[in-house]
């Protein structure tokens, strides 16, 4: 086991490096660089100038080097957008997104998971339909479009705010104060997020129930006496989250990319927007260091998915661990 | 319910093949007074064929029209000229007939996302299967090259693919281009899944029996493995496919886009991303209806197919 | 002088444009407008982007001030000036003033901002912007209250050239020039008390990607006509918000009560509504200043290697294009009709220095086709388009980037008007980061482009102007100029920069503005009116086109009712 663990925690550990580094290397390869914006206002001794400033003139191996030395030290370097060290950026905007994903995860697990049992287990029905409908409508539909809705409805009925992840007096106020305050900002982001995730999950799951249930210790439980409902929950289920967990890893990964219309839509401050920025501006170090939480969130996601499906199935863990 | 299902497929298919023929106006021609012009409904006049009244700019700057109910023009495919046209499902920002685009827009996004698709689900199938049967650090190497390619940001790929290809790219490079990157992103999803299922079921009975009997791992992979994850790969296609279509406008934002006259579902809704826009012109939402339809038609077909196996 | 009027009534500029102004002087409440993009830093002195230079106007004042409803010279922190016989030296008395933190403001100020934007090593983006003839102004300061600066040659705008003239503290910002690390000075990350403001406001909140909130400056030296305190608002909030149409849709739910900048023209109808309900006002500012622009590489070395260099480079193919586009139908589709048609960079929006007898090349299809033929371009072809004497397809890329939808839809509209020319246009939406990178590299055939400027003097941008200028973007940083029209253009701008008559300097600049219209690097064809809106709670407001339309008279705006609105209470 605890040789397992350790590969898997060099596995994340190199995905991480090599991620970031590939990032770093892409935004190099790009055209352009962080100068590029104001480059029309300045003479080109004086972008050269800069660029030199900024290291950026330096033979690439030697700046991926240099860069990588601070790695090994947890040291991202220094935002060439915004004048600061990448970590502390890093630490502030990946939190925010980490609170929006892990919402957002829980809240389509919450819809995705049951409906998915209740569409999967009836084999016709009104309600196995209507369940299905919803699902593609909601994967029908831009994350774009659907962010807007929602800000709309917020708009609309005034019930929430408009965007933004705290309000104005926020900081001041207690803790408790602020817990509430950014409970109110948060159901139209983590809603934006999770819907589609949810109609994914209901669409995995059900498929995956639907396969279960005919399995052969299904029916043998049904004959033991069990009820309908409580064969598919005990047996059946458990089976059947061996897909659907397989993937929770990856969509945290994706939660993370695709969390950036979300944020800009509704203004939350978060890991996606600012990926979203570094790239345009073609800050190769805030790039890096982006990528690098990505992966690691996606390492965490998959390890915690991993974890709760060797506890959820028994039968994988009998084998030598994946 | 699948035989509808499955009906309705095939016209799509063909009513999209055929559209040269069907669409009433070309994809890319806009007509300058009718910005965001209403549909038109058509009507019954007597015995003749279904005519609609025509429109009339009312207000530029706020994109109002009225209908004339004294005049009657006859719908496109029955004649009809191009300064006075027909919109039975609306124009958009442009002033492009919304059903034109629709119907070329199909053969571009859906056959994209289609092939798309099933690359990617064969690539996915393949590889995960044999990093689920094989185990060990085969598996290893696969699920974390699908990490790394979950991880890393399309969009700087794409980037930096764009700025090395020349500038003009014709309409068929782009397809086959976007095709394969959308293969290249999904298959790790499929791999995923179908790694979670093949590590369990490769020490079933029936696996176990193949094997004593002599099968290779090639064709317990093909003939055992990947049949078991049928219901689960049906799935993921049809989580991918409305995603290769929504998908392909995201990458026109880096450079990677359909040059302007092709229409694709995508960008139609991309353009449509105002949200004041589109509840005021709602036709302009009609691609995501559509893929609707056929992701609701791809799903029940496959459910019923699933029944049977 | 100029500046007392801000207070109290005014008359209504002659150009028809509406500007609204209410009696209503209520002092109190606050203020919320959007900001779209995040300041990467406070250091105005090294960024020139549209955040930070805001935040700079809300919190900074400068020696004299630009009015940009009227174009005139107002005294700000110097209170009088006297001019030298040549025009070359300014003697300017400083008002009494302190910075927020209540260290007074004197001429020594003055003169250590001077010696940072022109210290090299502190990368200064406004060092480009106080020159003349590419020398620095000469600052010397007598006594605490007075600065004299003299100017290495005559300059046309004379004082005016101060407005960009950003005063740095020097109690706070000397230590980081002298180790050198002035450009990260007063960074994002730097604890609010160190940035001092001798301007309306003072920032005292920043929540990143958030908000930035502003106190009223209980220092602020400016009075209204009554000599009551200026600023009115007691606290002014910039609410972040990336997204237009989310903007627009907290505009309408009242939770903020202005946008950053104009109104798009498509989105006039969705807020008709509310402005018939009072909830809203619309304003027209009148015509753009900065309208979108079509230019094409002309630099000699691109044509040479060019199959079509013997026809794209001249002068005629510019002109025959201008005949084939229909304006008004150019701004029917791409602005809905809210815009004019122009025939060069100035617009009718910037008065002074409009000149409304250029050459044009009108909408004439036939005369296109005459000058086209005349280039030796005719259709030896089955296909619609036309070929030169070589065989050589008339055909060019327009590059243009996705996000700005004027410019994509007016390269939309241009392919399509040049079609029945017979000229074929590929537009390419590429991003826009690549975009610049090409435009450098001078890699390109034609760019769709938008310029967006601070000052309306044409000799404040004369990097457009001058054919060494690094924003001549049709050939950027010319050693010499490499054609006649350019040289004649660059003799009339020296002489125009030079000359403090206006009467004179305009005559100079029309003829400039008639070789550019007859060259036609850079083609023009509509600029948009421009629209702000704002709730009805804000009054006292001095809109006008330059950008931030609003923001720039701070401190005089008032709100109706001091109570909170949502989020941005207190």
């Amino acid at each position: 086991m605890g040789r397992y663990l350790l590969r898997r925690l060099g596995f994340a550990v190199l995905l991480v490096v090599v991620a970031s580094s590939a990032s770093l290397l892409l935004t190099q390869l790009a055209p352009g660089d962080i100068t590029s914006e104001q480059a029309l206002a300045l003479d080109p001794a004086a972008r050269a100038r800069l660029r030199a400033e900024l290291g950026l003139d330096r033979p690439l191996a030697a700046q991926y080097l240099s860069w990588l030395g601070g790695v090994a030290r947890l040291d991202f370097g220094r935002s060439l957008l915004y004048s600061r060290p990448v970590n502390s950026l890093l630490g502030e905007r990946a939190l925010n997104t980490a609170v929006l994903a892990v919402a957002a995860l829980i809240v389509a697990t919450a819809i995705g998971l049951p409906f998915g049992v209740y569409s999967g287990s009836r084999s016709r029905g009104l309600g196995r339909s209507v369940v299905r409908g919803l699902s593609i409508v909601a994967l029908s539909v831009p994350p774009l479009i659907g962010s807007l809705a929602l800000v709309f409805l917020a708009a609309r009925t005034g019930w929430l705010p408009v965007g933004g992840m705290t309000s104005a007096a926020g900081m001041d106020a207690s803790w408790a104060r602020w817990l509430g305050d950014l409970a109110r900002h948060m159901p139209i982001p983590v809603l934006a997020l999770a819907l589609p995730l949810a109609a994914t999950l209901e669409r995995l799951q059900s498929q995956a129930i639907e396969k279960a249930v005919r399995e052969p210790f299904v029916a043998a439980s049904r004959a033991r006496g069990l009820g309908h409902a409580q064969a598919i929950i005990r047996h059946a289920w458990p089976v059947s989250l061996r897909s659907v967990l397989g993937l929770y890893g990856v969509m945290i990964g994706s939660l993370f990319s695709g969390s950036f219309v979300v944020e800009v839509v509704t203004s939350w401050p978060g890991l996606g927007r600012l990926m979203y920025d570094a790239l345009k501006a073609r800050d190769l170090y805030l790039v890096a260091g982006c990528a690098a939480s990505g992966a690691f969130f996606l390492a965490a996601g998959t390890w915690i998915a991993d974890a709760l499906l060797a506890l959820a199935d028994p039968r994988v863990r009998s084998q030598e661990a994946p | 319910m699948t035989r509808r299902a499955a009906t309705f497929v095939l016209l799509l298919a063909a009513l999209s093949l055929a559209a040269p023929l069907l669409a009433p106006y070309d994809a890319g021609l806009g007509f300058r007074d009718f910005l965001h012009a209403p549909p038109m409904r058509p009507h019954l006049q007597g015995f003749g064929a279904p005519v609609v009244h025509p429109i009339v700019l009312a207000d530029r700057l706020e994109q109002r029209f009225e209908s004339d109910p004294t005049r009657t023009l006859p719908l496109p495919w029955f004649g009809g000229s191009t300064d006075q046209p027909v919109f039975l499902l609306g124009a958009d920002n442009f002033g492009r007939d919304v059903l034109s685009r629709l119907l070329y827009g199909a053969r571009t996004s859906v056959g994209l996302a289609l092939l798309a698709t099933v690359g990617a689900v064969l690539i996915g199938a393949l590889a995960g299967a044999w990093a689920g049967l094989r185990g060990g650090w085969v598996d290893d190497v696969v699920m974390r090259v699908a990490d790394f390619v979950l991880i890393l940001p399309v969009i700087y790929v794409v980037l930096v693919l764009r700025s090395v290809l020349p500038l003009v790219l014709p309409a068929s490079t782009v397809f086959l281009l976007v095709t394969w990157i959308f293969v290249a992103v999904g298959w790790p999803f499929v791999a995923k899944g179908v790694r979670a299922i093949v590590a369990a079921e490769r020490d079933r009975e029936y696996v176990q029996a193949a094997r004593s009997l002599g099968a290779g791992p090639g064709r317990i992979l093909i003939h055992h493995l990947i049949p078991a994850c049928s219901g689960h790969l049906v799935v993921q296609a049809t989580l991918l496919l409305p995603g290769f279509i929504l998908g392909e406008a995201t990458l026109s934002f880096v450079g990677l886009g359909f040059p302007d006259p092709v229409a694709s579902w995508g960008t139609m809704l991309a353009e449509a991303g105002n949200y004041n826009a589109v509840a005021r012109f709602p036709w302009t939402l009609t691609p995501a209806v559509a893929i609707f339809a056929i992701v609701l038609a791809t799903n029940l077909i496959a459910s019923t197919h699933q029944d049977r196996s | 002088m100029g500046w007392r009027w801000w207070s109290g009534q005014q008359q209504p500029a002659d150009s028809g444009t509406e500007i609204v102004f209410s009696d209503v002087s209520t002092r109190g409440g606050v203020l919320t407008s959007s900001l779209r993009s995040e300041p990467r830093t406070f250091n105005r002195w090294v960024n020139r982007d549209f955040a930070t230079d805001l935040i700079s106007q809300l919190t900074q004042s400068k020696l004299v001030r630009v009015n940009r409803a009227t174009q005139d010279v107002e005294p700000a922190l110097a209170e009088t000036w006297t001019v030298s016989p040549d025009n070359r030296t300014f003697t300017l008395t400083l008002r009494e003033a302190a910075w927020s933190d209540g260290t007074p403001f004197t001429s020594a100020d003055v003169l250590f901002s001077f010696q940072a934007i022109y210290d090299p090593k502190a990368n200064s983006v406004l060092a480009s912007s106080l020159l003349v003839g590419g020398r620095p102004l000469a600052v010397t300061a007598p006594d605490t209250r007075t600065v004299v600066i003299t100017y290495p040659g005559a300059f046309g705008p004379g004082i005016a050239m101060l407005d960009n003239l950003t005063l740095a503290p020097k109690h706070k910002l000397e230590a980081a020039l002298a180790a050198g690390t002035f450009p990260q000075a007063w960074g994002v990350a730097t604890p609010l008390t160190e940035l001092v403001s001798l301007g309306p406001f003072v920032l005292t909140r920043y929540e990143p990607g958030q908000r930035v909130i502003f106190d009223r400056n209980p220092r602020y030296w400016k009075k209204d006509a009554a000599g009551g305190a200026l600023p009115y608002l007691d606290q002014l909030v910039l609410e972040v918000v990336p997204d237009q149409n989310a903007e627009l849709v907290r505009l309408q739910s009242g939770q903020i009560d202005m946008l950053q900048q104009q109104v798009r023209p498509e989105d006039i109808a969705t807020l008709r509504p509310l402005v018939d309900q009072g909830k809203l006002q619309l304003l027209e500012l009148g015509v753009s200043t900065d309208p979108d622009l079509f230019f094409f590489n002309l630099r000699p070395a691109k044509w040479a290697s060019d199959p079509r260099g013997s026809w794209m480079s001249r002068k005629e193919f510019r002109q025959a294009i201008s005949h084939g586009v229909d304006r008004e139908a150019f701004a029917n589709t791409v602005f809905l009709g809210a815009g004019v048609p122009i025939w060069g960079p100035v617009t009718p929006g910037n008065q002074k220095w409009f000149s409304p007898n250029l050459t044009r090349y009108g909408f004439s299809l036939d005369k296109a086709k005459a000058l086209l033929a005349g280039l030796g371009l005719a259709n030896r072809d089955a296909d619609e388009w036309l070929e030169d004497e070589q065989g050589t397809e008339a055909r060019f890329t327009l590059l243009t980037y996705r996000g700005n939808s004027s410019l994509e839809r007016g390269s939309a509209v241009l392919r399509e008007y040049l079609r029945p020319l017979g000229i074929a246009v590929d537009v390419v939406a590429i991003e826009q980061g690549a975009l610049i990178e090409r435009m450098l590299k001078g890699d390109f055939d034609a760019i769709a482009f938008f310029f967006s400027s601070s000052n309306l003097d044409p000799a404040m941008s004369a990097d457009f102007w001058l054919s060494s200028g690094s924003g001549h973007i049709w050939n950027i940083g010319q050693a010499t100029p490499a054609t006649a029209w350019e040289k004649q253009i660059d003799d009339l701008m020296h002489q125009m920069m030079a000359s403090v008559d206006h009467a004179e300097r305009k005559r100079l600049f029309d003829q400039v503005q008639n070789i550019f219209a007859e060259n036609l690097p850079a083609l023009y064809f509509v600029a948009p009116r421009m629209y702000i809106s704002a709730s009805a709670r804000v009054g006292s407001i001095s809109p006008t086109i330059l950008r931030p339309q609003v923001l720039w008279a701070a401190d005089t705006i008032t709100v109706r009712t001091p109570a909170s609105t949502g989020q941005g209470g207190r």
